[in-house]
């Protein structure tokens, strides 16, 4: 008697196995023999096969024409050597660069600065140090009172002699 | 009872791939022939692009992967080794590119093929879908292009790694084996996955199939 209980649930998982020729001997043999005693079964291969061929109402798109170029294209621009600009040890090399030059800049802006004020300006100091000798004999000079008196005095040494002698006592 | 076997033919080593055509072609393009590589994209970009649209229902998409996919494999040319055929190779990367490009925009695109439907679990859906235009026209018989919409729709029912076993085999000819590297499974969990979605298949279209003839 034909039934449906034939088909175990093995059989049913080879049935489309069965139509693809990818069993095996023993199981090809299996799925025949209960093909030939099952009209549910072979009706079960037909829908198979049949809702499989419906498939081939599927859409196959072919590709745009110029597709192949498209792609070559991409595919070798994308090897190409990035020009140097945009390779990063240049791009890294370059920052570094401009780090260093903005250094050198203001480190040269700043010695030009101080030379600058160094010749520029006055500096009360400086008259200070200029003017140390002077200013250590300030003293004698006021003592001296004027330069006829050392003009005399180094004309007569008799007089400096007697001036010696009366600082002694 | 005795658990049944797929059969597979493997070959018995990598050299066995080098008479493959397209692995002589690959091995040209890992040379620096350029003009391997053309052919190679010429070759396979209409089965290509057949199967994203067939997986995504959208030709532009399908367009952008298949040439993504020749990009991975151009990039990939300088540490090629043949140690599978090449087609095999290709609808691994196929696979692989499908699956991820579903996880970032395979909702909007599944959605696409139910404009009428709400899409919170396409899915089923898509099952809701020939059902209900199959009410509308009962005793009609369908014409080829009705007929294909219904198939598309049946397609969408399928999850997507049935989908892709579907593809492969229906329109690559792939066998169990090829499809198992293809998309790195077993030959019999390729066997159960295949048997499965012809069922659903089957169940989805067979109405329309018989209305048909």
């Amino acid at each position: 008697m034909e039934k449906l209980s034939r088909l175990t649930t093995e059989d049913r998982d080879n049935l489309a196995a069965y139509l693809d020729g990818e069993l095996d001997e023993e199981s090809t043999r299996r799925i025949e023999s209960v093909l030939a005693q099952s009209t549910v079964a072979r009706n079960d291969v037909e829908m198979l096969a049949r809702t499989y061929e419906a498939l081939d109402l599927l859409p196959r798109p072919h590709a745009t024409e110029d597709f192949t170029e498209r792609t070559v294209a991409t595919a070798k621009l994308e090897t190409l050597k990035k020009p140097l600009s945009q390779q990063l040890w240049f791009q890294k090399a370059r920052r570094v660069a401009v780090l260093l030059a903005w250094g050198a800049a203001m480190l040269l802006m700043a010695t030009c600065g101080y030379a600058l004020t160094y010749h520029w300006i006055d500096r009360p100091n400086d008259v200070l140090l200029d003017e140390l000798p002077m200013i250590q004999n300030l003293d004698g000079y006021i003592e001296i009172d004027s330069v006829e008196f050392l003009n005399r005095l180094s004309a007569e040494p008799q007089l400096l002699e007697e001036m010696r002698a009366g600082e002694q006592e | 009872m005795a658990t049944s076997e797929i059969v597979v033919n493997k070959p018995a080593g990598s050299s066995a791939y080098l008479r493959d055509p397209d692995v002589q072609l690959m091995l040209r393009v890992k040379e620096g022939d350029d003009g391997a590589f053309a052919q190679l994209v010429s070759k396979y970009q209409d089965r290509l692009i057949g199967v994203f649209t067939n997986m995504f229902g959208d030709t532009a998409l399908a367009e952008d992967l298949a040439q993504e996919l020749f990009l991975r494999v151009y990039r990939a040319r300088q540490g090629y080794e043949p140690n599978a055929k090449f087609s095999t190779w290709v609808y691994q990367i196929a696979s692989n590119l499908a699956s991820n490009s579903r996880r970032t925009k395979g909702r909007k695109k599944e959605i696409q093929f139910q404009p009428s439907l709400s899409g919170s679990q396409p899915l089923a859906a898509g099952e809701d879908a020939v059902a209900e235009k199959s009410a509308l026209m009962p005793a009609r018989q369908l014409d080829t292009d009705e007929l294909r919409e219904r198939v598309q729709l049946a397609m969408q029912t399928l999850n997507e790694r049935q989908r892709m076993a579907i593809i492969l085999h229906k329109f690559e000819g792939m066998s169990y084996a090829d499809i198992s590297a293809a998309m790195e499974m077993t030959p019999t969990a390729v066997k159960s996955l295949l048997a499965r979605a012809r069922e659903t298949l089957r169940e989805a279209l067979e109405k329309y199939v018989n209305n048909a003839n």
